[in-house]
């Protein structure tokens, strides 16, 4: 029996063979899916039809100053000397370049070629967006550079990409205040140190500091995280562990680290809430631990009192010891998300290796004479060595002071760089701090550091 | 034949064809009419939908979920995990950032309440009221990175703040680097930048009480503090309940001025729910805690709202 066909109701729209046509529904569920697409569209690389350019994307922290310009001279040269290949820079400010890396990967729109600050290649890593080095390039990186520039751009003992700028830790002192308070030369054991920071201190009967002995600072990680983590390098210890899932921060070495902290601010040759950067240039810090990039800042904001600037090796626990400093640094690395990969890594491998006249004779790599001329260091030591022998770069190249911090490149530790490194730094500065201001112990600091760190990074991974 | 005892059905009759084809117009105008008013409201809708139903339907989405915020397909379902990692054993979520967020909120909601409600009773006696109402709006025409910065200075050993305190035979204090006082300096900050607002609201207020109140409290022999208590507190507790509200919201969501005076420190103790979950999310790429972070923030936002409108309910103010 057939069913009979339904004639009092609306007529049957379904087409036939089965396939519904859309309803409201499916074009309710179809819109946020459309402009999702739509804002999710990759973006402009090149037209793709043959013969035309590859456009490969460069995002970087170069967004203003002299790496902004100095970056831009390599580029062109490239773009004038490359046909095939062409190379557009964009870059946002160091404080928004993590975030712009992360949206711009979720939308689809990653630039090829990515300028991390090596503290966070684990977080990269871990979340497929750093491209691992081929073997050619990463044999060419392991050659090339130093020990630390390869274990800052390294995850795992897997190369990530081509260091860039290196910094190492070294110790900043003030030869006026020194000699002011009957001292010499810069302090070469920790002793020394805490003799020194107590003698050069003053301060006014409100009990204003007038000036520091040693600068410990909250203003940011560098002075509060990285003088830190410099002094642990110095005394033997290491932040993370070697396989990169626990922390050795809680250990004979971190003890020393923050008991000399502690007893520099109980004293009062430490006052942690100014901001050093300020109170150096201004002659009211007497010594401080910080990384090669200041000496470019100190130069033009201090004028012809720069002379007062000595720079020496970070001071060891006992003299005679093994030298060991802490080392940052960024790299140049390929996105996994490149549909040019190849090319990204031909135009790292000719910006980072290729040695070109950087004038006067030195021959150097492109990327060493940028860094150079910009008052930076990179973790090629016979390029600084070449260029700096050569005096080149704007007053950069003839200061004494970079003499220690590219010594340093042969035996500086780089930072740890596992997945929820970033985490772990944050946690040690807060404990940090929390020790600076007499809120906890050495002890319950290290501690509490411990657990908080070896919990996040058990996570992380 | 026809029987006519038979009652006709109502589809025979053109009288009720008529009927049934006048409603099914009628059917089909309001179709159209629903549909039109549709259109009309698609922007908003769409506006809502975008700005505010997807990202809050993806946020309830990553709370429970596992994701480091670079590529969509690496969301993975993490259950309640994000919840209870906020509140287990060694995380510093309830204590210290949910007890700060409380703290610098309760802290600027009574500062800010108490200094406009004094401020706005001063200037409703003064000359000049418009002028006086302007000089206290200005902080909120000011950039809060400005405000943040202007007073960061002044609280520095060297500033002004310290330099009064010597002036007049004190010790200098570390306002923001002691611990102890970082959080009651900011507090300070964030009264002195929302004051204008709340003084522009409780002025009006008090325009808004009739004046032959105050004629008649004066004709009894009331003096000026039962007259403030007794007439003008009342009468202007439907804008002090929303300069409390208003002020509480803020003050949970606070941010920005934290992140330029302190960035949390010294240590954690001026750490606040917004700066912890923008770490979170955009430092760390912890989105799942950071979205569930968000959410409980929410629960506390409403919960104290409620609070705050039941209270104000049960003494006689309908909200």
């Amino acid at each position: 029996m057939t069913r009979p066909r339904r004639t009092d109701g609306p007529p049957d729209r379904r087409p036939p063979h089965g396939s519904p046509r859309p309803s409201r529904r499916h074009f309710v569920l179809a819109l946020p899916a459309a402009l999702l697409a739509t804002g999710c569209a990759a973006p402009h690389r090149g037209t793709g039809r043959p013969g035309d350019p590859i456009v490969l994307t460069l995002l970087s922290h170069y967004a203003s100053g002299e790496l902004k310009e100095a970056l831009r001279g390599p580029v062109d040269e490239w773009n004038a000397t490359h046909d095939r290949v062409k190379v557009r820079t964009t870059a946002v400010e160091f404080t928004d370049l993590l975030t712009t890396f992360m949206v711009r990967q979720a939308a689809g729109q990653g630039a090829d070629i990515l300028h991390p600050y090596c503290l966070w290649n684990g977080q990269l890593v871990r979340a497929g967006v750093l491209r691992p080095a081929p073997a050619e390039h990463a044999e060419e990186i392991r050659r090339g550079y130093s020990a630390a520039a390869v274990g800052a751009a390294s995850v795992g003992g897997r190369v990530y990409g081509y260091p860039t700028e290196l910094q190492t830790y070294a110790l900043y002192y003030n030869k006026r205040l020194l000699r002011a308070a009957g001292v010499d030369g810069p302090p070469r054991t920790w002793r020394e140190l805490e003799e020194t920071a107590y003698r050069t201190t003053r301060r006014d009967r409100y009990g204003n500091t007038l000036v520091q002995g040693f600068g410990l600072s909250t203003y940011d990680d560098s002075t509060t995280v990285g003088q830190t983590l410099a002094l642990l390098n110095a005394a033997g210890g290491a932040f993370v562990s070697a396989d990169g899932r626990s922390t050795g921060i809680d250990s004979p070495a971190g003890r020393a680290v923050f008991g000399l902290e502690d007893r520099l601010v109980a004293r009062g040759a430490s006052c942690p809430g100014v901001n050093v950067y300020r109170a150096f240039p201004s002659g009211q810090v007497a010594m401080v631990i910080s990384a090669g990039w200041w000496t470019g800042s100190l130069r033009s904001q201090m004028g012809a009192d720069y002379r007062d600037v000595g720079v020496a090796p970070l001071p060891l626990p006992e003299a005679g010891g093994t030298r060991a400093t802490l080392c940052t640094g960024f790299m140049l690395g390929v996105n996994t998300a490149s549909r040019h990969p190849r090319e990204a890594w031909e135009f790292l491998r000719w910006l980072n290796t290729e040695r070109t006249a950087a004038g006067k004779g030195a021959v150097a790599t492109r990327m060493s004479a940028l860094q150079v001329s910009a008052g930076s260091l990179t973790g090629r030591a016979d390029d600084m060595r070449a260029l700096l022998g050569a005096g080149g770069g704007k007053g950069a190249a003839r200061d004494p002071n970079l003499r220690p911090f590219l010594d340093a490149l042969a035996y500086a530790v780089p930072e740890p760089n596992v997945p929820g490194a970033q985490r772990a730094k944050s946690l040690l500065r807060t404990n940090i701090e929390a020790l600076w201001t007499g809120r906890r112990s050495v002890e319950e600091a290290l501690r509490l550091t411990r657990r908080q760190v070896d919990q996040e990074v058990a996570r992380a991974w | 034949m026809v029987n006519a005892l038979v009652p006709e059905t109502a589809e025979r009759t053109p009288r009720a064809r008529a009927v049934r084809s006048a409603v099914a117009g009628r059917v089909r105008h309001r179709r159209r009419q629903t549909v039109v008013a549709y259109l009309f409201l698609a922007p908003v809708l769409l506006f809502f939908a975008v700005f505010l139903l997807l990202p809050l339907g993806f946020a309830l989405l990553l709370s429970t979920s596992r994701w480091s915020g670079f590529a969509l397909g690496d969301i993975e379902p993490a259950g309640l995990d994000n919840f209870t990692g906020l509140f287990a054993d060694g995380s510093t979520f309830l204590t210290p950032i949910l007890t700060n967020t409380l703290l610098f909120a309760l802290g600027t909601v009574a500062l800010a309440l108490t200094g406009s409600v004094l401020v706005a009773t001063c200037i409703d006696r003064l000359r000049f009221q418009g002028v006086w109402r302007t000089l206290y709006f200005l902080p909120i025409v000011t950039t809060v990175v400005a405000v943040g910065n202007v007073w960061k200075y002044m609280y520095e050993p060297g500033g002004l703040v310290n330099g009064v305190l010597n002036a007049v035979g004190l010790d200098s204090v570390a306002f923001l680097a002691d611990p102890d006082t970082a959080l009651p300096s900011v507090v300070v900050v964030q009264a002195w930048a929302s004051l204008g607002s709340a003084v522009l609201v409780l002025t009006a207020g008090l325009k808004s009480v009739p004046e032959s109140y105050y004629e008649a409290a004066a004709l009894d022999g009331a003096g000026p503090v039962t007259v403030f208590r007794r007439i003008t507190l009342p009468l202007l507790r439907p804008s002090l309940l929303f300069v409390c509200v208003t002020q509480f919201l803020t003050g949970l969501q606070s941010f920005a001025l934290i992140t330029v005076m302190t960035r949390g420190g010294p240590g954690d103790a001026t750490d606040v729910a917004a700066l912890e979950m923008y770490r979170l999310a955009f430092g760390y790429g912890d989105w799942g805690t950071a979205s569930a972070a968000a959410f409980v923030l929410f629960a506390v936002v409403l919960a104290i709202t409620l609070a705050q409108l039941w209270w104000f309910r049960r003494t006689g103010e309908d909200a």
